[in-house]
């Protein structure tokens, strides 16, 4: 049966729109509204993935042909960025059901589940105008979500976060505004045929003006001040959906803008060194933190910059790698920012220091923590050693002594990673308290599903890589082969 | 600094701006072409889906989805704002307003019933002159924003703007849905045209625009008495 | 300077840009910078939608039956222009509602003091 990629969009925004109705009913059984809409993106976009493995699925809204309607392109990447979506936001809404008990809950069900459709119709859609809407529904749903529970830090990390993302989103605006004066059209693909008709100059203020706004959301190095705040001042649920997937969206846009829209070469080596600058800045930061999750934030920023070089290396391989690394932080962080939900509301305080001795006293958020800790520095046999693997192996393929040199100040920043999780894990494991605690507190099966099932991903893939390869190769030749996309979806 | 900073970011923008803008002659055609959406939406929007309003077909059919985009990120405002201001209700003490004058109090009682009339019209005739589902819901939003002012003492029910709110979305929502189930895509037009010009035409327009205009004026009103008064 | 009088409109919006983000960068005081948010947005709007204008063009409704299609301007930027000022609205709301708390906890709106949260 095929089924309309439309409904991985709808069916969540029906859902959420009904929220508020099922809670004059039963405040009880709003939770679980994200968790079922979530399952069923999911299902649907696993029955999608090998259909559009193959050909890409254009799907018109409001029945008109494209380029005079909008239309969704449900291709390798849409797909397979949805699927993720989907499985990340459904281990977080479960995580939620018991980790959110204070403010006004419906609120917090009803705007995690927009973020998650904003997330989802943003990768997916065709139109840039459509992108920047689903874009805002991500963006403003996070600025709430950072602000909820209401606390000093929370309210001053998310009035940051809105202003900064406002003028991003007024930068993408103006770029569209550009645009659609240049040539009329809105629509991706008749973008992506008429550019090479124009004068260059005007194309690179517009290419500068997109990439400048999507580059606030995805954090890119200078445009980050805000993340640290927001991440680790939002409650820890929202702080792994912001880090696993929002950033995420922010990178495919700026993908999405300078490789299929644009095909604009001479971006890469500025996305090169753009995505080192942002990895060393990030690693460093995080290496000086005492705060646990201003920590994982400013890595979050480090491994944002690790994608940006990846895809900044412009072949097909570094591509693939990119996405690789995409799909094992997005895993990786949410385990570490769950984990760090429960160890912080244990301990009372988010300092490293005050984490002493946790290892006893929650072993199995604790072995979690250090599952998705050596996932992240990159050590067999965890998800994130094929994927920084491949784009090593991307970067040396190009031979060149710049690319040589560039990897080797990547390699640095994983040094720095290493240092500052292993001494998070010095502290959970070896260092204790003297007095023992007289039962181990470990966290809530709510909790503790969700993240053994991550945790259980993120060795499947570090084990059978292959796995995930053909998936990520279409979306990769997606993503560079304008031609193909023009022909897909006009014709 | 900052200033030195900022002027520069500035000069850049504009500079960058005006070349940008340079290839783009203010008043030029460019829709010149029957390949660009915008002829193609003057020259078949009034055969295609019946509105009179070339800017409602576009916003509604054509381009429909950013619409419902653009509920749903008034939605999440309205309940953001909800979220943030929600333990603050519950902590400060009961305010008793300021009583207004005698010309607010006396003419909020008879304009409300006029400006809601009004508003209500501006988003029934969408599809025949300018205005909308929006339009016309903020100034119904206008009018409660009126009764706040002036006769405080009336009490808005706060379930019935938020079960209004969440209704009129999933109306929008159905009938995107029963597009999809009767024409094959979502949100595709499944009820007659009717001859252009009159109330009755356009197909499922005017039942999406009067659902944007409850959801956008339950919605602001929310808004507003959120910032205003205290929860029951 | 003809070119200056003919895009009027350009220099107005590009004006309002730059304004708002000026306001934006260096004010201190949280509805200032709002303010200037505002700005900023309406030049953005005004700026789509001097982009869509067609010279002698009229209204794009076909309330009479002789309107021709050539006499128009483009509608499209009209309906983006809708979404925009909606967006900008909803952000504007959601803003003013956190400046309500942050006056709550801080009991000032200076933003150079609200830097509880440091390096």
């Amino acid at each position: 049966m095929v089924i309309s990629p439309v409904l991985l969009i709808v069916v969540p925004l029906g859902l959420a729109f009904a929220i508020p109705l099922l809670g004059f009913i039963s405040k009880r059984v709003v939770g679980f509204v994200p968790v079922l809409a979530m399952l069923f993106n999911l299902a649907v976009s696993l029955a999608l993935l090998p259909v559009v493995l193959q050909k890409p699925e254009v799907v018109s809204i409001g029945g008109f042909s494209p380029p005079f309607c909008i239309n969704l392109v449900a291709g390798p990447l849409g797909v397979g960025m949805a699927a993720l979506i989907a499985l990340v936001g459904l281990a977080v809404s479960v995580y939620a059901l018991g980790y959110i008990k204070e403010g006004a809950q419906e609120k917090y069900h009803v705007l995690y589940l927009l973020l998650l459709t904003g997330a989802t119709g943003a990768v997916l859609t065709g139109d840039i105008f459509n992108l920047f809407v689903f874009y805002e529904i991500l963006c403003i749903s996070s600025y709430a979500l950072v602000a909820y529970l209401g606390d000093k830090n929370g309210i001053e990390a998310a009035v940051k976060y809105l202003i900064q993302g406002s003028v991003g989103s007024g930068l993408i605006l103006i770029g569209i505004a550009i645009l659609y004066g240049l040539f009329g059209t809105l629509n991706m693909a008749q973008i992506a045929q008429s550019i090479g008709v124009v004068d260059s100059l005007p194309l690179s203020v517009a290419l500068a003006l997109l990439v400048t706004g999507f580059g606030v959301e995805a954090a890119v190095f200078p445009l980050n001040a805000w993340l640290a705040d927001a991440h680790s001042s939002a409650p820890s649920s929202i702080s792994a959906i912001l880090s696993g997937i929002a950033i995420k969206v922010g990178i495919y846009a700026v993908a999405r803008v300078v490789f299929t829209i644009f095909g604009a070469s001479s971006m890469f080596q500025f996305l090169l060194l753009l995505g080192l600058l942002t990895l060393l800045v990030g690693e460093m930061s995080a290496f000086k933190q005492d705060n646990i999750k201003r920590m994982l934030a400013y890595s979050s920023i480090g491994q944002v910059g690790l994608i940006v070089f990846a895809f900044g290396i412009g072949t097909s391989a570094g591509i693939i790698g990119g996405l690789f690394q995409i799909v094992s932080h997005a895993l990786a962080k949410s385990v570490l920012f769950l984990a760090v939900g429960y160890m912080v509301y244990r301990a009372g305080s988010m300092e490293i220091s005050s984490m002493e001795g946790m290892g006893k006293r929650m072993p199995v958020i604790s072995f979690a923590f250090v599952i998705a800790a050596f996932s992240l520095v990159g050590l067999p046999p965890f998800t994130g050693f094929p994927s920084k693997f491949l784009i090593v192996r991307a970067a040396l393929a190009r031979q060149e002594m710049l690319f040589t040199v560039l990897i080797s100040l990547v390699l640095v920043g994983t040094v720095i990673e290493g240092a500052y999780f292993f001494r998070v894990i010095q502290v959970l494991f070896f260092k204790g308290p003297e007095k023992d605690f007289a039962h181990r507190e470990e966290a809530p099966l709510s909790a503790l599903i969700p993240i053994l099932i991550l945790m259980i991903l993120i060795v499947v893939l570090g084990i059978y890589p292959d796995s995930l390869m053909p998936v990520l190769k279409s979306a990769a030749s997606e993503l560079l082969d304008r031609v193909i996309y023009i022909k897909e979806v006009l014709g | 600094m900052r200033i030195l900073i900022s002027a520069i970011l500035l000069t850049i923008l504009v500079l960058g701006l005006a070349f940008a803008l340079a290839e783009i002659p203010f008043g030029a055609n460019q829709i010149n072409s029957s390949l660009k959406p915008g002829r193609y939406y003057l020259e078949n929007g009034v055969d295609e889906t019946g509105a009179a309003n070339v800017v409602t077909s576009v916003v509604v059919t054509y381009r429909g989805f950013d619409t419902l985009g653009e509920v749903t990120i008034l939605f999440i405002a309205a309940i953001g704002l909800g979220a943030v201001l929600y333990t603050r209700r519950k902590q400060l003490p009961e305010v008793k307003p300021r009583s207004a004058s005698l010309i607010l109090q006396t003419g909020c009682r008879f304009l409300f019933p006029l400006i809601l009339v009004f508003g209500a019209y501006i988003f029934i005739h969408g599809h025949l002159s300018p205005g909308g589902g929006f339009q016309g819901g903020v100034i119904v939003a206008s009018a409660f924003l009126l009764v706040y002012l002036g006769c405080a003492e009336r009490k808005i029910p706060r379930r019935g703007l938020s079960a209004t709110e969440s209704l009129a979305g999933l109306v929008f929502v159905t009938v995107g849905l029963l597009g999809l189930v009767y024409g094959g895509e979502f949100l595709q037009n499944f009820l007659p045209q009717g001859t252009v010009n009159t109330l009755f035409s356009a197909g499922v327009i005017p039942i999406i625009y009067i659902a944007i205009g409850f959801k956008v004026g339950a919605e602001l009103t929310g808004v507003v008495a959120d910032l205003l008064e205290k929860r029951q | 300077m003809n070119v200056l009088y003919n895009s009027t409109y350009y220099v107005a919006s590009v004006g309002l840009i730059v304004i708002g983000l000026y306001v934006m960068l260096v004010k201190k005081n949280l509805i200032k910078v709002l303010i200037g948010l505002s700005l900023f947005e309406t030049g953005i709007n005004l700026l789509l939608i001097a982009i869509g204008y067609i010279r002698h063009g009229t209204a794009p409704i076909f309330s009479q039956v002789d309107l021709r299609a050539e006499n128009m301007v483009d509608p499209t930027p009209q309906a983006l222009v809708l979404t925009a000022i909606v967006i900008g609205v909803a952000v504007l709301a959601l803003a003013l509602s956190l400046a309500v708390r942050l006056y709550e906890h801080y009991g000032t709106l200076n933003l150079r003091e609200i830097r509880d949260l440091k390096w």
